[in-house]
């Protein structure tokens, strides 16, 4: 018999706090597709994704259904194109980014990831038709999401693909220039790119996954700052140790909501379950901010100092609540800051406690990194270069995964507003130091050496 | 040898089970089976124990009465037959309907009628009545069983329709997402 408290906290987190499985993404191996003929390759994607995730929409809301909580995006990602694609030009790369689409459309996904290249060391011949693909095939597609693995604390950074991938996120800006460079926001870079993301945009199948997999994203920003805030109205002297263990809890009880579902899912598709990824991750409705957790913890927006603190504190809390709750944790499992898809960071933004330097740090102690960060438009390819570099930086040093998915919005300012709509969000354009000036550090090009791992202070 | 099923219902008091017990123990009986349960002031329990051939069922009952009434208890005792199971439970997934909204007569009647015309069988049943101002605040706790061969889809669109028409708001949850989120 349950008991009644297990039952009212568990139907309070669904039906109030945003409790839900925010993606259940299927992987699915692309390799053997390879061929040398556009059409017979296209036709082999048709035929292995279809047959796979042909039934993934309805299973996924079936299992949804049956344990009441809602499986909000149902995604696919895929190997490398760059490595299954090898052998084509980028004007093919283009065509396959469609075909990719429109399978998306045909399957019922919202997206589709794995239009990636992992560069970190170098690029071959397909990486370098797929990077110089991306601005047309990501302002051609509505689906298609695109990564780049341009550094790894294995290998360095890749500073030639870091140069060529600020002039890419500039021209996809312009190609999308009347939807504010939407094209950038399904475009991630990433230092130590995790294989197994059920997260867009970073998400594809990494080499060494199995023919098809179940991944799976819980978030739940809202159970957690809801948990915060019984806790604080119950001892509002209750100090931080003890609010991480809440935090630590709450993890574990939605790492397992969405552990059942996923492997669930897997079971009825008869594929193999792979992760949970828990990573706070956002939405741009009330209640479902990571933002709002910085102020429940006592802070007055994401951004003042403390924040810095607070989010080490969270990130920490979740991966150990994540870590317990499942064995078969992996993605980025920690809290996602994105700037326009969260209400409440992009209100700290436009407030001014929030600037593109203090987000960097931040990114040090948390999962991803700059994320859907809107720039200047004519912030020059060079600082946009930087930029990244930058970032990849703080992954490459720290071990850990970093990115930035950063938008040059055509057109508009610092302080400006750009608008992508429904999950992507809304935000007010970040302040960059030497938008347009040159900048001859990354103009070097070449590859920055992978770090010494010992001698760790 | 012989089962017995026991039921007790009497207002809460100090020494019920113990007065209980103690005659089950002095006329050989082995409990196999117990619940008990407290509603507001009432007490309810009901026990399975097996009987030894010398003891009736009648003697049984007349002992517990002569410790209970005393207590203000009601007994019933009667014999448990062997493979009376009415209602087969193996193959039964078993889901949490939850409702939420104003308490009114007829509420748990007219919810259960749909359950019961589905061939699902309740088994456990909860109300938490907050009350007061905030009538929402009224939940009912439906445990089921539902068979294999119910018609899921069916009763759970008819079970929304039976709570939209008394303006509840309804949950229908396999029971192991409160399992995996409140247990270790």
């Amino acid at each position: 018999m349950l008991n009644k408290e297990e039952i009212l906290a568990t139907l309070e987190m669904i039906q109030h706090e945003n409790l839900d499985v925010r993606a259940v993404t299927l992987g699915i191996n692309l390799l053997d597709c390879a061929c040398d003929d556009l059409a017979r390759f296209q036709q082999n994607l048709r035929t292995r994704i279809g047959h796979l995730a042909g039934s993934l929409v309805n299973v996924c809301n079936q299992v949804g259904d049956k344990y009441g909580v809602p499986v909000v995006n149902k995604r696919i990602s895929v190997s490398p194109i760059a490595v299954a694609g090898a052998n084509f030009y980028p004007e093919q790369m283009v065509e396959i980014a469609c075909t990719l689409d429109s399978i998306a459309r045909e399957v019922g996904i919202d997206f589709i990831g794995g239009f990636s290249a992992l560069v970190q060391k170098g690029m071959a011949k397909g990486d370098r038709s797929l990077i110089r693909a991306i601005p047309e095939a990501l302002s051609a597609t509505e689906r298609v999401c695109a990564s780049v693995n341009a550094a790894s604390t294995r290998a360095g950074i890749n500073m030639d693909a870091v140069l060529l991938l600020g002039r890419i996120i500039k021209r996809a800006a312009h190609l999308t220039a009347d939807r504010d460079g939407i094209a950038c926001a399904k475009l991630c870079i990433f230092a130590n790119i995790p294989q197994d993301i059920p997260f867009m945009a970073g998400a594809y199948l990494g080499v060494g996954e199995p023919d098809a997999v179940i991944n799976v994203g819980v978030s739940g920003p809202g159970v957690v700052k809801k948990a915060l805030d019984r806790a604080l109205r119950m001892d509002p002297r209750i100090d931080l140790g003890r609010l991480s263990e809440i935090i630590k809890r709450t993890a574990y009880k939605v790492t397992r909501v969405g552990e059942l579902i996923g492997r669930e899912v897997a079971e009825r598709l008869n594929i193999a379950f792979g992760v949970v990824d828990l990573s706070l991750a956002p939405t741009p409705n009330v209640g479902d901010s990571v933002g709002e957790i910085f102020q429940s913890l006592g802070l007055r927006a994401i951004g003042v100092p403390g924040s810095t603190a607070a989010l080490a504190m969270l990130n920490d809390a979740v991966k150990k609540g994540g870590a317990f709750a499942s064995s078969n944790v992996g993605g980025l499992s920690g809290a996602f800051i994105p700037v326009s898809e969260d209400l409440n960071i992009g209100q700290a933004a436009a407030d001014g406690f929030l600037c593109l330097d203090k987000l960097e740090a931040l990114t040090s102690v948390c999962s991803v990194g700059l994320d859907m960060v809107a720039i200047p438009g004519d912030v020059s390819e060079e600082t946009l270069s930087a930029i990244i570099a930058d970032e990849l930086a703080i992954g490459v040093i720290n071990k850990k995964t970093t990115a930035a998915r950063l938008i040059p919005v055509p057109g508009k300012a610092a302080g400006d507003k750009a608008f992508f709509g429904g999950l992507l969000g809304e935000s007010t354009i970040l302040a960059v130091n030497n938008t347009c000036g040159e900048n001859c550090f990354v103009r070097h090009g070449g590859l920055i050496p992978a770090p010494v791992q010992s001698l760790t202070n | 040898m012989e089962k017995a099923v026991i039921s007790i219902l009497g207002p809460d008091r100090p020494g019920i089970i113990a007065a209980a017990t103690r005659i089950l123990f002095d006329d050989g009986c082995n409990i196999e089976n117990v619940s008990q349960t407290t509603l507001q002031t009432e007490f309810s329990g009901i026990f399975i124990v097996s009987i030894p051939e010398e003891l009736t069922i009648e003697a049984l009952n007349r002992h517990l009465e002569s410790a209970l009434g005393p207590l203000d208890q009601h007994v019933y005792v009667k014999p448990l037959l062997p493979g009376t199971t009415s209602f087969n439970t193996a193959d039964c997934e078993r889901f949490v309907i939850a409702t939420r909204g104003p308490d009114q007569k007829g509420l748990v009647a007219r919810i259960t009628e749909v359950i019961s015309r589905h061939g699902v069988n309740v088994t456990n049943l909860q109300a938490i009545f907050k009350g007061g101002d905030k009538p929402v605040d009224n939940v009912m706790i439906y445990e089921v069983d539902v068979p294999p061969d119910a018609d899921q889809s069916a009763l759970y669109s008819d079970l929304r329709q039976r709570a939209a028409d008394l303006g509840l708001t309804i949950s229908i949850q396999h029971r192991r997402i409160f399992e995996a989120i409140n247990r270790v």
